[in-house]
């Protein structure tokens, strides 16, 4: 079956926002709540108020958990008591209610009455078991209801953990995994039906632990932070962040509803502590970040913005410190150094990590058929870099034996299956997994997965240089991935461009087109702005202006290459980031893609091409107004503002993607598309025609610059962005053209350089650069 | 016996028409500072350079410093010329009117330690380790120990010193082992104990009391450089009345025996619960003694510049007088039974050598104490914050390469001079042992290329740079039309090019390797060296070109500084090529040899 309409009951922050993600889709959805006391009492007569208000208060909420404001539209807010019989229609509907069996139950026995035959039924539940769940329901209900727990913010997590139960039809399994993978975009992994599930059960003891050792040892929760954060590939919020971030009054709720559940002799049973200090601080509603303050905050009473940390043994708030811990150094060096090290963080990460593996390597079957989806959950539900099996293979799970043995501690049956072996291999090119056997099966990615990951490791890259790489990724398309810092472009990025380009030739060999793509956190943000601000600094002009033209005559070669070349990005694109999608033949882009030109920021204009392209998309618009100014205008607000597009979607209105440039809800899927993009492209390839632009000049420009010190005369405008803001207008004017001229793209890119040259020796350009790189954050001057 | 005249001829031209020090009057607290009173200044320094000190120097030199039961008695007629020092208010030219200065500029005080460091540059190390303690106390130090001590530093009744060194440590202060115990008597003092060596100007009869500044760790220390306090031990607990009372713990142990500066009175000194009052922070005392440090590094650059000077006058006239042989092109003095040595090539390029690196460093130096000048008094920050910027990252260089060139320039002096170079008679070679030392002293040459490579280099990635290439380049891009100026324009710009590619080599470099860029660190220094000086001279011939029509008595000035300038870019900034080369060699050449192989 294929969902095509949906619905959630329960309109918290977690309802709603899966409400949101499933509009996000591109499907509608009913969000039903109670109709509130006091309505019935006749206060108010809006009987969907809790519906619509959450969809409201979404709609200003950042990070937004809409896609695009038009998805709010496909959101139908209703209530419980008059709705529910428009759920007959529906596909699939997700309860996310309170966490009352009884409040569920009795939902359940209503909801089927209403709904239609075959249609799918799923908890968000992240407590309560699915055999106590379908307790007392019908048959019927039992075959269609899963449990479906997604994490927070629905649109941004990618976990999606699933869990049956003996009578659930496998086709509703399937149909949802398969809708959860490719419409919601989320990597879904199957779970037993365990407390905790999967992520939350290793998740809630790792906290746990992180927090006991940190305070056995006496460590400050900067330090606790600094080793179980980075070191070990978590995000650098570590533990204490991470509390502050969920919320210190959430801890003791997870942890009670786990213990009623867990199994007697669970090791979670033996650390599990509240101490007196975190209960004070949720009583004085110091609960981290949405509260006073947490283990961290800034406090602002004196006027300065001054960080500061609680001191775990007096409980009172002292500035914050940068922990110096060698063994943090050390660990750049690989885990095994990190936990060998004599000093107290080595000591801790060592506990920590022993206690927390172990954990999880004694709960692989019982939560879980294999290693791989335990893994997964931790990667895609924390946001972990490495999953407990890839951590143990780090360290080598024998040491992990050794340390367990050596402590008088039970060592886990998967781990004795481990002795003398990894949990992951590498074996003709493929990945393989332990599995509880103790053999090695392959890791199979579903139908549409390809990684370039995958790709990397079964060989070695067609070309590569210090910042980009070449690979083959079958059928005769070739992926150039960045590979620099940040994924930055530089000369050598350009150069390893230009070498590809000169490799596929005409399209019509070997090769047939060329994906643009990478799997960081982020496509890229642009040109090294350090190495850029270097050059500056030492006024190596010349080399600066070789950079731009270096840029432009790239990016142009990609644009008229006889071969399509289709970018596949996902994270931010910014910059030089973003000018290069500009000149693609067409971009397939993850729907978490944040595209913009925002060179304004550091002082400068797009120098490669970036000007001349969205110019050029405006003016081609069919939709346009009339007359020369309207894509002039629209173009300068785009680039002045720099404007960033918060989604894929949004950046369709920008321009910045075309209606014909495709989008993919699933990450690991985006490569697969972009490939299958470029194949279809490559049939019968015709690279574009040269478009000629006529501007008006002058004219155009002083009526651009008046509008600028329009603001600045209500202060929206300092005086260095009247200066940029002015170079921007005589680029896109044309510069001393008039409108009866036609300039090709070599005269608007000439324009463009000139006046990035111009703005780049400004001082007060050099001020903004200098001032991104040591704050990070854009200079208003 | 060796002569010497202030050049301050040289000085007005590169203050005034070079520089414009009138400038320096729109600044707050310079008002009357009018380049008509800074030359009354110089003119009167430039007397007692000339008559009260350059006659002690060689006998000063011979009779040294006398040691006996912790009492350090310094040359014959130092103490006079030290009172006559005082007494004309030169100990305190640059210092704070708040605390009997007279707030003259910084680069006033630049030019007269040149004259100083030429005329006896042993004497000028006792003024001079007082003006370093003045500027740590005096931006570091509590109101209470401002008020009590900056005045008697000031009228220079009081003396100064830095006590950093200990007999294991050096370079790497964070292993230093003087301690500093609270005082239990409630005053608020510390009882400091430990010995320190090295200590120039330690114990000496020129004044009343000494004030020593020393580095020491408190009982809770963090280890290494972040554990290190500075404290001001007095010689002399002063009384209520400031007149100096009790003696305080602390004891000349011996004085050293040295290859030069041997008026200078090198002293091991040894703390003993000595009583000491902390100056800054706790644990905070690097910073302090940074402060205290640049400074200081200026002045050790100050001192190269000073001997060059004077080694070169008295080469000229030696190799005017001397007459030897006949010159090559067919004889020049047939009255006189051989040619004077000036006629020889060689001995011109020795003399050249000399006179453009002495007037091109002379002006740096005056550029950059001009920028002290600015960043100390401008009323607009950023405009401050540039200053500084240039200051700090032409420091190490202004200390190396100065150092470096005062003593290759001497040792051409001895060459002019030949056989009677070498013995002591005609006080050649005293400048070449004088000048050695300041190659080493407030951070060894090799440790200044590394702070240059290593810290100014990268910071906030070349904000520093940008301070001198951005005004270098500015230039060159003005000025590049002006064809009379093409001859000097082409060659700086050339070599500008070798220094801006060596610096986009070595910040790539060093950033995967540090031993790159410590391998490339004194060629790197000595090839912006070479430009910042290059730099000075074009800037100086242009000025000559435009004053060199009008010029009547000065015309011979004039139209010498551009034929000087024309040997300086043809003779001597080719040098930045070789550098180049080598600094494009990387580390491999040198750390590519297993220890145990040496």
């Amino acid at each position: 079956m294929e969902i095509r309409s949906a619905a959630v009951i329960g309109a918290g922050v977690m309802g709603s926002g899966i409400a949101a993600h499933i509009a996000n889709a591109g499907i509608p959805v009913f969000l039903l709540d109670i109709v509130p006391q006091d309505v019935k009492d006749g206060r108010g007569n809006d009987r969907s108020v809790v519906a619509r208000t959450a969809i409201e208060k979404m709609l200003k909420t950042d990070p937004a958990p809409f896609m695009h404001k038009k998805n709010a539209r496909l959101v139908t807010p209703g209530n419980i008591d008059d709705d529910l019989e428009k759920l007959a229609t529906v596909d699939w509907i997700v309860e996310a209610v309170v966490e009352n069996p009884a409040v569920k139950s009795d939902l359940y026995a209503r909801l089927d009455k209403v709904r239609k035959p075959g249609s799918i039924v799923s908890s968000n539940t992240s407590t309560i078991p699915l055999k106590n769940l379908i307790e007392g329901q019908s048959d019927r209900f039992a075959q269609d209801f899963l449990i479906t727990h997604f994490f927070n913010p629905p649109r941004y997590m990618r976990l999606l953990e699933v869990v049956s139960g003996p009578a659930t039809r496998a086709e509703a399994v399937t149909s949802l995994s398969t809708f959860a993978d490719k419409r919601l975009g989320k990597g879904v992994v199957q779970c037993k039906d365990r407390p905790g599930f999967i992520a939350n059960r290793i998740g809630t003891y790792w906290i746990q632990a992180a927090i006991n050792e940190a305070m056995d040892l006496g460590l400050t929760v900067e330090e606790a932070d600094a080793v179980v954060g980075r070191p070990m590939g978590i995000p650098k919020t570590g533990v204490f962040g991470l509390v502050d971030l969920v919320g210190l009054d959430l801890m003791p709720y997870v942890s009670r509803s786990l213990l009623k559940t867990l199994p007697p002799g669970d090791p979670y049973r033996d650390i599990y502590r509240e101490p007196e200090l975190f209960t004070r601080m949720i009583a004085e509603g110091y609960t981290g970040r949405k509260g006073k303050g947490g283990f961290y905050r800034m406090n602002k009473s004196g006027g300065a913005r001054v960080k500061e940390a609680v001191d775990l043994q007096t409980g009172q708030y002292r500035p914050a410190g940068k922990p110096s811990l060698d063994s943090v150094a050390a660990a750049k060096g690989g885990l095994r150094k990190l936990v060998e090290h004599p000093d107290k963080g080595g000591t801790y990460a060592r506990r920590v990590l022993v206690g927390l593996l172990s954990y999880a390597a004694g709960l692989v079957p019982e939560i879980a058929d294999d290693i791989t989806g335990v893994d997964q959950a931790m990667r895609l539900g924390y946001n972990w870099k490495f999953g407990p099996f890839e951590l143990i293979d780090q360290l080598g799970a024998d040491w992990l034996a050794d340390a367990l043995r050596a402590e008088g501690k039970a060592v886990p049956a998967l781990l004795e299956t481990a002795s003398g072996k990894t949990f992951y291999r590498t074996e003709n090119g493929k990945l393989q997994f332990l599995t509880t056997e103790g053999g090695y099966a392959d890791l199979v990615r579903p139908e549409g997965v390809l990684l370039l990951s995958d790709i990397k490791r079964a060989g070695k890259p067609i070309a590569r240089n210090a910042s980009a790489s070449l690979w083959d990724i079958g059928d005769g398309v070739a992926c150039l991935e960045f590979t620099g810092k940040m994924n930055a472009l530089d000369s050598d990025v350009m150069a390893l461009i230009r070498k590809a380009a000169g490799m596929i030739g005409d399209g019509k060999g070997d090769w047939k087109a060329l994906v643009v793509h990478n799997e960081g956190d982020n496509f890229s943000v642009g040109v090294n702005l350090g190495l850029a601000l270097f050059a500056v600094n030492i006024a190596l002009w010349p080399q600066v202006e070789q950079t731009v033209q270096e840029g432009q005559e790239t990016y142009k070669a990609l644009k008229y290459a006889p071969f399509p070349v289709v970018a596949a990005p996902s994270g931010m694109a910014l910059g030089g980031g973003c000018e290069i999608l500009l000149h693609c033949a067409a971009v397939q882009a993850h729907a978490e893609t944040y595209m913009g030109l925002v060179e304004v920021g550091v002082g400068v204009i797009p120098g490669w091409g970036g000007c001349k392209e969205m110019l050029t998309r405006a003016t081609l618009n069919k939709k346009r107004p009339g007359g020369p100014m309207p894509p002039i205008a629209q173009t300068f607000e785009t680039i002045s503002l720099a404007k960033v597009a918060k989604s894929a979607d949004e950046a369709r209105d920008l321009m910045f993607l075309r209606p014909t440039d495709g989008i993919t809800m699933n990450r690991d899927r985006l490569l697969a598309d972009a490939k299958a993009k470029a194949l279809a492209l490559a049939a019968d390839y015709k690279p574009p025609e040269p478009v000629k632009l006529r501007l008006p000049g002058p004219t155009a420009r002083a009526a651009l610059d008046l509008a600028v010190e329009g603001f600045q005369l209500q202060g929206k405008a300092t005086p260095h962005d009247v200066t940029v803001s002015s170079a921007l207008a005589s680029v896109l004017s044309g510069g001393d053209t008039d409108i009866t001229v036609e300039l090709d793209e070599d005269e608007l890119l000439e324009l463009e350089r000139t006046a990035f040259m111009r703005l780049v020796r400004n001082s007060n350009t050099v001020a903004r650069i200098e001032h991104m790189l040591t704050t990070g954050k854009p200079l208003r001057n | 016996m060796p002569t010497y005249k202030a050049p301050l001829n040289d000085v007005r031209f590169v203050l005034n028409e070079v520089f414009s020090v009138g400038q320096l009057a729109e600044l707050p607290g310079h008002e009357d500072h009018t380049p008509d009173l800074i030359e009354a200044v110089l003119e009167e320094g430039a007397k007692l350079a000339e008559n009260v000190l350059q006659p002690l120097n060689r006998s000063g030199d011979e009779e040294g410093c006398h040691y006996e039961n912790g009492v350090v008695r310094t040359p014959a007629g130092f103490p006079e010329a030290y009172a006559q020092f005082i007494a004309g208010g030169w100990t305190g030219v640059s210092a704070d009117p708040e605390y009997g200065g007279q707030g003259l500029p910084h680069v006033v005080n630049f030019v007269l330690e040149e004259f100083l460091c030429s005329a006896n540059l042993s004497f000028g190390m006792y003024p001079g380790l007082s003006h370093g303690a003045y500027n740590a106390l005096y931006l570091h130090g509590t109101d209470e120990l401002k008020r009590a001590y900056l005045p008697k530093l000031v009228d220079g009744t009081w003396s100064g010193t830095m006590c950093l060194t200990e007999p294991h440590c050096g370079t790497d202060l964070g292993m230093i082992r003087t301690k500093a115990v609270p005082d239990d008597s409630g005053d608020g003092s510390f009882a400091i104990t430990g010995t320190k060596i090295f200590i120039s100007a330690g114990e000496h009869d020129l004044t009343e009391n000494i004030l020593h500044l020393v580095l020491a760790k408190l009982p809770d220390a963090p280890p290494g450089t972040k554990g290190i306090s500075l404290f001001l031990v007095p010689k002399f607990l002063p009384r209520d009345d400031g007149t100096p009372g009790m003696r305080n713990g602390v004891l000349c142990g011996s004085i050293e025996h040295k290859m030069g500066i041997k008026a200078s009175s090198t002293c091991v000194m040894n703390f003993d619960a000595a009583k000491g009052w902390l100056v800054g922070q706790p644990h905070k005392g690097m910073r302090a003694m940074f402060t205290m440090m640049n400074a200081a590094r200026l002045g050790v650059g100050i001192q190269g510049l000073g001997l060059a000077e004077v080694s070169y006058q008295n080469a000229v006239s030696y190799a005017r007088d001397r007459l030897q042989g006949r010159s090559l092109t067919g004889t020049k003095a047939p009255e006189k039974p051989a040619d004077p040595i000036i006629v020889h090539p060689d001995v011109r390029k020795n003399l050249m050598t000399m006179r453009a690196y002495t007037e091109g460093c002379r002006a740096l130096a005056c550029w950059i104490g001009l920028n002290i000048d600015i960043f100390s008094k401008h009323p607009d920050p950023a405009v401050r914050a540039e200053a500084d910027d240039l200051v700090a990252l032409m420091t190490p260089v202004v200390k190396a390469f100065f150092t470096d060139i005062g003593f290759e320039t001497t040792n051409m002096g001895v060459q002019i001079y030949g056989g009677h170079g070498y013995i002591r008679e005609y006080g050649m070679e005293q400048f070449v042992r004088d000048a050695r030392i300041a190659q080493i002293y407030e951070g060894a040459n090799g440790i200044q290329a590394l702070d240059l490579v290593g810290r100014k280099l990268p910071q906030d990635m070349g904000r520093l740079l940008r301070r001198f290439f951005h005004p270098v380049s500015e230039f060159l891009e003005e000025n590049q039309e002006d064809p009379a100026l093409l001859e000097f324009v082409i060659p700086l710009a050339k070599a500008f090019g070798k220094l801006q590619q060596a610096t986009a080599l070595i910040a790539q470099r060093g950033m995967k390797n540090p031993d790159e860029a410590g391998a490339a660190s004194t060629d790197y220094l000595r090839l912006f060296a070479l430009v910042a000086v290059g730099f000075m001279w074009v800037r100086m011939v242009k000025v000559a070109q435009a004053k060199l029509p009008q010029a009547n008595g000065d015309a011979r000035f004039y139209d010498t500084k551009i034929r000087t300038a024309r040997f300086y870019v043809t003779k001597l900034l080719p040098q930045v090529n070789a550098l180049f080369l080598t600094i494009m060699a990387g580390s491999a050449p040198l750390m590519d040899i297993d220890a145990d192989a040496f």
